[in-house]
This record gives C-alpha cells, structure tokens and sequence, in this order.
C-alpha cells in the first residue's frame, strides 16, 4: 500500500462535497477515481494535493503528502506568458523533475512542435499535454491527473493512454479522475466509486459487481447499481 | 519604458526653473529641492500607478492561472517564495530607476553639483517606497481571488494613506509614503521611519505568504493573519520611539546651524507651550522651519499645543493666543515669532545661554546654475524608452 485515506470531508457552506471517504492506494497499480460531475473527484484530489484544507480525515503513513504525490489539474494553464519548454525546465528545476525523462515525455507526448509556444495561446487538447508532462517529469512515486483525456481526440487519447502505461509499468502509480466510466474501464486497474461526495465501492470490476451483486464485467452497470 | 519620458518632463521642468532662480536670486539654491527631488517624482508616480499593478500581477497572476496549485506541491515555504518575488520586483524597481539616477551624468555635464549623501538619502526613500508598494500589493494580490480586486483594494489603501497624511492624523501621518518619501526628499533619514516601513513591509510579504497556503484553513490563516498584524502594530510602536536622526543634506536644512546645536545639546528641561491652533499656518510654519530642527538637537524638549479650535479662526481675539511660551528651571520667556533665529533667541534667554558667534563657514551658500537641458529630450524622450524596448525583445528571445 502507498497510501491510505480515512475520513476524508470537506464542507463548502452547507454544502458536502466529501462525506467520510476512505480507500487505499497501492504501489504501481493504476487506480481511476469514477463519478458523475459533482461528484467531489477534484475536490478530493485537491484536499490530497494540499491546496485545498480538508474539514477532517487523514492520510496514512502520515508525513509529508508532497513527497509521495503530485497533482496534475485540469483545466488550468500555468504560466501563460511562458514557453512550453520554459515550463518544462521550472518542472526540473523549481519541482525537482527527472531531467533524464524530458527528451522521452516530449516524444511520447508529442511537444516537438510546442516547446517554443506560449502555454496560453495552445489549444486545450495541447496544454492537457504539456501538463501531464510536467506530472509525469516530476519524482512523487504517485501522480494524481484529474480528466487525463479530458479536450484530447481518440488518436490523441490513445497516445497518452500508452504514454501514461508506459510510466506505471516502471512502477509509477497512476491515480486517475474520470468522469467517462468507458474510458476508466479500459485503462485502470482498480477502481474507486464516488458519488454526492461519498465513497460507493472500491476495488477490481469484479470486486465491484460482487459488491453490487451483478454478474457483469460492465462498470457502467456496476456503477449505476451501486449509486 | 515610461519611465525615460515621465523622468525627462520632470528633469527638464526642474532645470529650467533653478536655471532661472539662481540667474535671478542665486543665493541658497540646493539641487536637492530644486532638481532631484522633483526629477525622482517621477518613481512616486511609478510606485503608486505602476508598480502595484506589476506586483499583483506576477504574485497573484500564478493563482489565476492555477499554477500556484502546481508550485504549492515542492518543499519551498510561501515566504521563501514571495521573499525570491520580492527581490525580483526589487531588483526591476532599481532597473526602473535608472533614468532618473541617469539624470545625475547630465546635471553634472552642465557644470550642475551633485552631494552623493543627499542623492543618496532620496534613492534609499524611493526604495524604501517601492518596498512599501510590493507589500501592499503582495498581500492584496493573495488575499483577494482576482486581479482587479486586488488593485481597488491596493489603491484604496494607496488613498488612504493620502486621507491620513493630508489630515495630519498624529504621529500615523509621519510614516504614510507620501510623508516618508518627503523627508527623504529634504534629505532627512529618521530611524524610526526606517524601521517602521520596513516593519510595514514585512508585515505586507508576510500576509500575502501566509495567504498563498491554500492547502490551511481559512480560519487558520484569519488567526495567523491577526496574530502577525498584533505583532506588527507593537513593532511599529516601539520603532516609532526610536529617536536617532541623520541630516544628509548638504545645506543642513532639517537641522539647525551647527554652533547653535552644540550649545542646545548642553541645556537640558526646555518645555514650549504653543498656543497656536493645529490648521493655523503659523503652527506649520514653527513646526517646519524650527521645532522639528530642534527636537534633533534636543530630544528632551516638551512641546504642548494649547487651542480650543482646529483653525483657531474665532481664537484670534482671546488672550494668549498666538503666544509661544519658552520655560526653563522657573524661568519663562514669551515670543510669537515663528522663525527659526527667533525661537533660539528665546531659547537663549530663558536659558541664560550665550548665542555662539555667527561663522560664515556654517552658512550655506547654495549651488546656483543658469544652464539649460542640453539633450535631456533625447536622452529621456528616445534613448531610454528605446534601451527598455531593445532589452525586453532580447530578454524575451533568449528565453525562447
């Protein structure tokens, strides 16, 4: 196990946005967080990452999150004014990256062509790429990506999927936010279910469909029957 | 870039009108007050509508663009972070300066004299200044969720300031940046203002790190925040005690002359009773011409303001008022004159001390020159903004 979360909650006003989550994370398995929008995928991610305070909860083994995961957003675009390849070096420099995976993650991610662009004038598809390579340049045994496919085509897609198989048979652990169950099926190994902020099943598609007593191997049915 | 032309209209404004001063008066004339101090406004103007705008956006640009979300997750404390911040405003705002430091070579081509310590002293006020900037800026720029937000809240404070210096508001108004950055421009280095800003400054940068955490808790952060304002606010009080002082000009015009400091540092128990309301210019004008030249030599001195009205407008025809009282070991003395001579010469009566002879030596006699701004225009106007646009395409290539 890399990590375990008990209790986890998280209050916006009157409203939960995590209710007592708890599941665990083991070393080099790719784990994909499932749930509806709104569900509290980012929010838990983010209480995780240490940018947002969680009301309650913790983290076992306990000490310093940062050492053990790095957290990629979506939907941000981090220096703007910057090149592509500027970010990618203040990930080495300022983030404490790999430098010998650079050449490596700008092939498989194809930023050949982007590394002399301004961050903020790509395309969405494009900066999900350059920032699952800031992830994937980082050290943290454990990388959370929130919507990895998110703004990505079918060919683009596929080519981060490898990308990203690549990385967890080197024994990075993979922690996935995937609001498209098809997507989520076809790549991860585990599975965590959360819906309206609380934790619905945890486990294998087989684990899942014995927990919703289904005899199915389709998450998206396991999915609706247990929320 | 705006700084080569903002920096050559004051310049050139300047060294025409001391050119034309000294052909006519000639006597007394300080390139201090007649060129400099007027030639660096143009870094008052930059503080307050440029540099908060350039410390907001790069200390909160990284919130709005997530990527604070992405440096949050290293080791390096938010203090460290806005400190590495700070030095780069810094070292930017001393880059900016430039032009009006560059003035310094032509004042001198014309024949112009230039007193390093005095320069020196209006530099450090700038600085100083520029400081105080950044952290208001910093902290607004972490506090609020947005840029405009952050810049209503800085220049309301920047407003502020000018509310509480234009109404005099106690001893608050001697450490506002508008009255800071004019005793440096007088030449004048007060201790206590010094630390004061700088206490102000950390108390900015230390917000704006502690509001950068967005993984604490709201609360925290409001305690933390209180905690380190408290800690603050006793700081400032007890620098504002501080009483060394340090004249830099080169006419000694925050001081009094010389000899006559040497004979005030010997009496000791000198309490002056004012009956002069507080909007009455008479007041200012004893404050700003002698009081505030002999608490430096005397810090021992009681001074007390008697008036029942702010403008002593409808005091004029009571008894005794007007009257400044002078009042050493039973002995007591009555003048109304405001001048600096007069308020020693009542000093000297009371005491019982005998007036230091006149030397020509301690009179300052000024620099006075008739010269025009020969190539002031160009240098400002076009070779300035024409070195900052070269500079940045450069800059900007290379980290392509």
């Amino acid at each position: 196990m890399l990590f375990e979360v008990q209790g986890l909650s998280k209050r916006f006003g009157h409203t939960a946005a995590l209710t007592g989550v708890g599941f665990q994370v083991r070393r080099g398995e790719v784990l994909g967080l499932i749930g509806p929008n709104g569900a509290g995928k980012s929010t838990l991610f983010e209480c995780l990452a240490g940018v947002l305070p969680a009301d309650s909860g913790k983290v076992l083994p306990e000490g310093r999150l940062i050492d053990l995961l790095f957290y990629i957003p979506d939907g941000i675009t981090p220096w703007p004014a910057q090149s592509v390849l500027w970010a990618l070096n203040f990930t080495l420099g300022f983030l404490g990256g790999d430098a010998a995976l650079r050449d490596e993650v700008i092939e498989q991610l194809d930023l050949s062509q982007l590394l002399g662009q301004r961050i903020g004038t790509l395309s969405k598809g494009q900066r999900k790429r350059v920032l699952l390579a800031i992830g994937l340049l980082t050290r943290q045994p454990a990388l959370l990506i929130d919507e990895p496919f998110e703004g990505l085509d079918l060919r683009q897609a596929r080519d981060i999927a490898t990308a990203l198989r690549t990385h967890a048979a080197r024994g990075r652990t993979l922690f996935l936010s995937i609001h498209q169950i098809g997507d989520a099926a076809r790549f991860c190994d585990r599975f965590v279910l959360l819906n309206a902020g609380r934790v619905r099943g945890e486990g294998t598609v087989e684990e899942l469909a014995t927990l919703a007593k289904r005899d199915t191997d389709d998450l998206e049915e396991v999915f609706l029957a247990l929320t | 870039m705006l700084m080569g032309p903002l920096t050559g209209f004051s310049f050139i404004g300047s060294v025409r009108t001391y050119s034309e001063i000294s052909a006519g008066v000639g006597e007394a004339l300080s390139p201090l007050t007649g060129v400099w101090a007027p030639t660096f406004s143009a870094c008052e103007l930059a503080a307050v509508f440029l540099l908060p705008f350039v410390a907001i956006r790069m200390v909160g640009g990284d919130r709005e663009s997530g990527a604070l979300k992405l440096e949050l997750q290293q080791s390096l404390s938010t203090a460290s972070m806005i400190a590495a911040k700070t030095l780069v405003l810094l070292l930017g705002w001393l880059i900016a300066m430039l032009p009006p430091i560059s003035a310094m070579l032509l004042w001198r081509s014309y024949g112009g004299s230039v007193y390093p310590p005095e320069l020196m002293t209006l530099i450090l006020g700038h600085i100083l200044n520029a400081g105080l900037t950044i952290g208001l800026a910093a902290a607004m720029a972490s506090l609020a969720e947005h840029h405009a937000t952050a810049a209503i809240l800085t220049l309301s404070v920047t407003v502020g300031t000018w509310v509480i210096s234009l109404l005099d508001w106690g001893r608050a108004a001697e450490y506002t940046p508008a009255a800071m950055v004019a005793q440096f421009q007088h030449g004048l280095i007060r201790l206590d203002v010094i630390c004061v800003v700088v206490v102000l400054i950390v108390l900015g940068l230390g917000l704006a790190a502690i509001w950068m955490r967005l993984g604490v808790a709201v609360r925290r952060r409001i305690y933390e925040s209180i905690a380190l304002a408290a800690l603050v606010a006793v700081a400032s009080f007890g620098c504002s005690l501080l009483r060394p002082s340090w004249d830099a000009s080169e006419g000694r015009r925050n001081s009094l002359p010389e000899p006559d400091e040497r004979v005030l540092r010997q009496i000791h128990g000198l309490t002056i009773e004012v009956h002069l309301a507080s909007e009455d210019p008479r007041r200012v004008d004893l404050e700003n011409r002698a009081l505030s030249k002999l608490r430096r030599a005397m810090p021992d001195v009681r001074v007390t303001y008697i008036a029942a009205t702010s403008t002593g407008l409808f005091e004029q025809a009571s008894a005794g008022y007007g009257e400044i009282w002078y009042e050493l070991g039973g002995r007591r003395t009555m003048s109304r004159a405001t001048t600096a001579e007069a308020v020693l010469e009542s000093i000297y009566a009371v005491a019982q001390a005998t007036p230091p002879a006149e030397s020509e030596e301690s009179i300052f006699r000024g620099h006075p020159l008739a010269a025009q701004p020969r190539g002031a225009a160009l240098v400002f106007y076009a070779l300035w903004p024409c070195v900052f646009l070269a500079c940045g395409i450069l800059i900007r290539r290379s980290l392509k």
